[in-house]
C-alpha cells in the first residue's frame, strides 16, 4: 500500500486509473479541474485517453462513444456541468450505458462561489434528466479515502447495473487534502475490500435483458454482430417503437434491475443509535465529519444525540429512517433538499440546519442538539443572527 | 435498391416510414452504393444516426452495427467512439439539416477542427419537417414554412455569400461535397472518396420535402413540380434565375494533409508510455 | 495523542497551501493522520488563502479548525479575520505584516519570519518556511526532518532554502 496526503480529487484519478477507465472527457471547471488535469497526466500513462470536450454536453457523450466502443469512460464535474449532463444523462440511462460521473458540488444557485462547498444537487442527482421513468445510483464520499474507494465501486456498480453512477462529492471532499491508502496490487486491492470488473460485451443484437436481471454486459458497437442502441424506446432488438407496452417494459427494466438489487447500491454509517437516542443527525458527504464529531461531544455532555449518514443517496434508504426519534438533517444549502426527503421516509417533521459554502461547527451542532432535546424549534432560516 | 436492401439492410426496416416523393431513399441509396462500391461489408462501419426525418428514417437500417444519438450530439459520441474503435472501422452518421447546422453545429465543427475520421452524410430538406414544417438553417430567407407564415426573417446558411460548406473548411473538415439527391454516379463517388478519407468528411445532400416544405414553402402539392423546383437548385437554368443556387461536387478534399484525431492520440500516448522521460 | 488543530492564513502567493500542505505531508509520513481544507478567497493571486489543518493519531471526524492549538497569521487581514477562534492556543504573527489586536485567551508570539528568511534562507519568500519550523517546534508530535523532506517533495527546485527556513524557524521558537 502506498500513503498519500492529497486531495479527494487526486484520489478519485488514481481509483479511476486502477478501475481501467479507457477514456476521461471533461470540461474544465472549479472545483473538478483537478481531476482532468490529474487524468490528462495519468491516463495516457495507463494507456487511456483524455479528451477536453467543448462542453459538458459533449464532454457526457463522448464518454458514452467510448463505452459504446466498449471502454470504461468517466467525467467529472460541478454543478453547472452537471446540469448539462441532462441531455447525455438520459441517453446513457436509456441505453444502458455503464459510466462514472464525478460532481464535485459547489455553493449556488448557477455559478455561486467557485471554491466553496455546497450540497444543492441532492435532487438532481435523482432526477438527472427528463421524462422520469428512471432510478438513479448515487454514491456520496465524505473522505479522501473514501473518494477512492467508492471511485472504484461506481465503476463496478455501473457495469453491474449497465448504468450510469454519479459520485455526489462536494468541494470539501474534492479539494481538501487528507492522508489516504492506494493498492498496488491484487492482494492489497483485495484486502481493502475491492474489485475491479472488466468491461465486457454483449454477445448479440437481442440484447434487452428481462426485467431485473443483473451483470448483463452492454451492448458494444463495433464487433459487427448488429448491435443496436438509441435514445428511442427499444424492443428486445434495439429497433425503435412507438408500443406504450414496450415502453413500460423499459421502464421497469429501467427501475426494477436496480431496486431489485439494492443490497449491492445501499450504504450508511449508523453512529451511536444502540440506544434508541431522543435526536438522530442526518447528513452525507463533508458536514456528516462535522455532524460525528458533533455527536460524540454531545455524548461527553450526555445528550441523547446519534447520527445517520448517508454513504449511498440514490435509491433513498427509507427504511434507515422507521426510528422514533427528532430526525435533525444538516445540509449545505439553506432550503433543505435531504431533509424534505427523511420527512418523507420517516412521516414526520424534522429540524434542520442549513449553511451556505461553509461547514457548521461541532460546537453550534451541540447547542441545537441541546435546543432539540428541550424541545425547542431550531431558529428559522430568516434569522441570520441567531442561527450562528 | 433491392439487391442492396438484401446486401445491407434489415428486412424489418423495408419499406422506410418515408413519405411518397421523399427524397431520403434516395440519399440512402446513394450511400448504400458506395459502400457496396468500395467493398466495405456490414462489419466493417458503425452506422449513427441524429434526430429527425434523416435520422429516424436512417436508424437501425443498417445490418451491422447502429447507434442514434441525441439531437445534435451525435458528434461528439462519435469522438468518443472513435477513439475506442480501431482505425479500420469506419464511422458513418446520417444526419439532418436541423442537427448538423442548428443544435448540433458547434459539436459538428469541434468534430471537424479534431479531423476526427467519420462520414457525416447531412440529409437537408431545407428545415424540421418531422416536426411538421418549420424552417431551419437553410431554409431560404423569405420562404413560408408553419413557423414563419410571412416568411422567415432570416438568412440561412446557404445564402448571401455564406455558406456552411465554407465554415466547415475553416474548422478543419478534410472533405466536403455538395450534391442534391437526384445525382447519380458523381454522388456515389463523392461519397466513395468521403468514406475513404481518414479524417473527417461531410457530404451534404439536399432532396426535397413534398409533405412540407413542397406543399407549404413552394405551394405545391403537385410531387412533379416540387423535385423539378428542386432540380433546378444545381441546374445551368436555375443559375441564372434569383432564387437559390448551388454547384454540386467536391467543394473541398483535403484528405491525408492532417493527422487524424483518434490516431494521433493513439500515436501519441504509446510514445508517452514508452519514453518515460516525457512524462509530466 | 489528542487532535490537534492548527490555521494557516495569508494572501496568496504567500505559500499558504504549501505550508499546509508539508504539515499535512509530515504528520503522514510519521504515521499521523491529517486533514487540510483550503480556502481561497479568489482564484488568482493576492487573494485571501486559509489552510486548517487537522492532525491527530486517530481517524479525524470534523476537518474544520474551530479552536487553533496555532494559528500563524501571515497578514493583518487573516488575523483580523480569525484571531477570535484562539481561545486557547498561540497566534504566530510577522511583526512586519501583522499587528495584534485584543485576542482574549490567545498567547501572541512575535516570529519576524520575513527577516529570519532573509537571513537563513537568503529570500524573504521562504517566510511561510519559517512559520512551518515554529509550527512543528510548538507541535512537537514528530522529528522535524518530516517537515523538511516533505518540502522537499513539494517544492523541489527551492528544497535546500526553505529547509535552511524551517530549520531558522524551529531553532527561533526555541529560544
Amino acid at each position: 500500500m502506498r500513503t498519500f496526503f492529497d486531495t479527494g480529487n487526486a484520489a478519485i484519478v488514481e481509483a479511476a486509473v486502477l478501475s481501467g477507465c479507457g477514456v476521461f472527457s471533461g470540461y474544465p471547471i472549479t472545483p473538478a479541474t483537478e481531476i482532468a488535469e490529474n487524468m490528462s497526466r495519468r491516463l495516457p500513462l495507463a494507456g487511456g485517453f483524455y479528451i477536453q470536450a467543448e462542453d459538458e454536453t459533449a464532454a457526457l457523450h463522448i464518454c458514452i462513444g467510448g463505452a459504446l466502443g466498449g471502454l470504461k469512460t468517466m467525467t467529472a464535474t460541478s454543478g453547472p456541468g452537471y446540469v448539462l449532463y441532462a441531455d447525455p444523462y438520459g441517453w446513457a440511462i436509456s441505453g444502458e450505458v455503464p459510466l462514472v460521473i464525478v460532481n464535485a458540488q459547489r455553493v449556488g444557485p448557477v455559478s455561486g462561489i467557485t471554491g466553496a462547498p455546497g450540497q444543492g444537487e441532492f435532487y438532481l442527482s435523482r432526477y438527472p434528466t427528463h421524462g422520469g421513468n428512471f432510478e438513479t445510483v448515487v454514491l456520496a464520499p465524505n473522505s479522501v479515502q473514501e473518494a477512492f474507494t467508492m471511485t472504484m465501486e461506481a465503476f463496478n456498480l455501473a457495469e453491474r447495473f449497465r448504468t450510469p453512477v454519479t459520485i455526489l462529492a462536494d468541494q470539501l471532499v474534492t479539494d481538501g487534502y487528507e492522508s489516504f491508502t492506494v493498492p498496488e496490487n491484487e492482494e492489497e486491492l483485495r484486502a481493502l475490500g475491492l474489485e475491479v470488473i472488466p468491461r465486457r460485451a454483449h454477445p448479440g443484437p437481442d440484447f434487452y435483458p428481462a426485467c431485473d436481471a443483473l451483470d448483463v454486459p452492454p451492448v458494444v458497437l463495433g464487433l459487427g454482430l448488429g448491435a443496436a442502441c438509441s435514445d428511442w424506446t427499444p424492443t428486445a432488438e434495439g429497433y425503435d417503437t412507438e408500443d406504450t407496452a414496450e415502453q413500460m417494459r423499459h421502464a421497469r427494466r429501467l427501475i426494477y434491475k436496480i431496486l431489485a438489487h439494492r443490497d449491492l447500491v445501499d450504504r450508511s454509517e449508523l453512529h451511536a443509535l444502540e440506544d434508541d437516542p431522543d435526536v438522530v443527525l442526518v447528513s452525507y458527504g463533508s458536514p456528516s465529519r462535522v455532524v460525528l464529531g458533533a455527536v460524540k461531544e454531545a455524548r461527553r455532555q450526555d445528550l441523547s444525540a446519534g447520527c445517520i449518514r448517508l454513504k449511498s443517496l440514490w435509491p433513498f434508504q427509507d427504511e434507515l429512517f422507521r426510528r422514533k426519534a427528532e430526525y435533525f438533517v444538516v445540509e449545505l444549502n439553506v432550503e433543505g433538499q435531504l431533509v424534505r426527503e427523511v420527512e418523507r421516509a420517516s412521516r414526520r417533521p424534522a429540524h434542520f440546519m442549513g449553511l451556505c459554502g461553509e461547514l457548521p461547527s461541532s460546537a453550534e451542532l451541540v447547542r441545537a442538539i441541546r435546543r432539540i432535546l428541550r424541545g425547542e424549534a431550531l431558529p428559522p432560516a430568516t434569522d441570520e443572527r441567531e442561527i450562528r | 435498391m433491392d439487391h442492396l436492401a438484401e446486401k445491407y439492410l434489415r428486412p424489418r426496416k423495408i419499406p422506410s416510414s418515408a413519405c411518397s416523393g421523399c427524397g431520403l431513399g434516395q440519399v440512402h441509396k446513394k450511400i448504400l452504393l458506395a459502400v457496396e462500391q468500395s467493398g466495405i461489408g456490414t462489419a466493417d462501419l458503425v452506422w449513427g444516426t441524429g434526430i429527425g426525418c434523416s435520422g429516424r428514417q436512417t436508424f437501425n437500417t443498417w445490418k451491422g452495427d447502429n447507434f442514434a444519438g441525441t439531437h445534435g450530439r451525435v458528434y461528439a459520441m462519435a469522438v468518443g467512439l472513435r477513439v475506442a474503435l480501431p482505425e479500420e472501422k469506419k464511422i458513418l452518421l446520417t444526419v439532418g439539416d436541423g442537427d448538423a447546422f442548428g443544435i448540433g453545429l458547434s459539436h459538428l465543427l469541434h468534430c471537424a477542427r479534431r479531423n476526427v475520421g467519420v462520414t457525416v452524410i447531412v440529409a437537408d430538406n431545407f428545415g424540421y419537417q418531422s416536426t411538421g414544417g418549420q424552417y431551419g438553417y437553410t431554409t431560404p430567407h423569405g420562404f413560408v414554412t408553419d413557423s414563419s407564415p410571412y416568411g422567415t426573417d432570416e438568412p440561412g446558411w446557404l445564402q448571401g455569400g455564406v455558406d456552411i460548406l465554407d465554415i466547415l473548411k475553416s474548422a478543419g473538415a478534410t472533405f466536403l461535397a455538395r450534391h442534391s439527391s437526384f445525382e447519380g454516379q458523381k454522388a456515389v463517388d463523392s461519397v466513395k472518396k468521403a468514406l475513404d478519407n481518414k479524417g473527417f468528411s461531410l457530404v451534404h445532400f439536399i432532396y426535397p420535402c413534398v409533405t412540407h416544405f413542397g406543399a407549404v414553402g413552394l405551394k405545391s402539392t403537385d410531387n412533379g413540380e416540387i423535385v423539378r423546383w428542386f432540380e433546378k437548385l444545381f441546374s445551368t437554368e436555375g443559375k441564372s434565375g434569383s432564387g437559390p443556387h448551388f454547384s454540386s461536387g467536391i467543394t473541398h478534399d483535403a484528405a491525408g494533409s492532417r493527422p487524424e484525431f483518434a490516431a494521433a492520440l493513439k500515436a501519441r500516448t504509446r510514445k508517452i508510455r514508452e519514453e518515460p522521460h516525457v512524462q509530466a | 495523542m489528542s487532535r490537534h488543530e492548527v490555521l494557516i492564513s495569508g494572501f496568496g502567493g504567500q505559500g499558504v497551501a504549501v505550508t499546509g500542505r508539508a504539515l499535512g505531508s509530515a504528520a503522514v509520513s510519521a504515521g499521523l493522520r491529517a486533514t487540510m481544507l483550503l480556502s481561497h478567497g479568489t482564484e488568482t493571486r493576492g487573494g485571501y488563502v486559509r489552510s486548517q489543518v487537522v492532525i491527530s493519531d486517530e481517524s479525524i471526524d470534523s476537518p474544520v479548525v474551530e479552536n487553533p492549538d496555532i494559528f500563524c497569521a501571515l497578514s493583518q487581514a487573516a488575523y483580523t479575520r480569525f484571531i477570535h477562534l484562539v481561545s486557547q492556543g498561540v497566534v504566530f504573527y510577522d511583526p512586519e505584516t501583522a499587528t495584534p489586536g485584543p485576542a482574549s485567551g490567545a498567547r501572541l508570539v512575535a516570529v519576524p519570519a520575513r527577516e529570519i528568511a532573509l537571513e537563513s534562507a537568503g529570500n524573504e519568500r521562504a517566510a511561510n518556511s519559517v512559520m512551518l519550523g515554529a509550527v512543528l517546534r510548538r507541535l512537537n508530535l514528530f522529528p522535524v526532518k518530516y517537515g523538511m523532506q516533505a518540502l522537499r517533495g513539494l517544492l523541489p527546485r527551492h528544497a535546500e532554502s526553505n529547509i535552511r527556513a524551517v530549520r531558522a524557524g524551529y531553532l527561533r521558537y526555541m529560544e
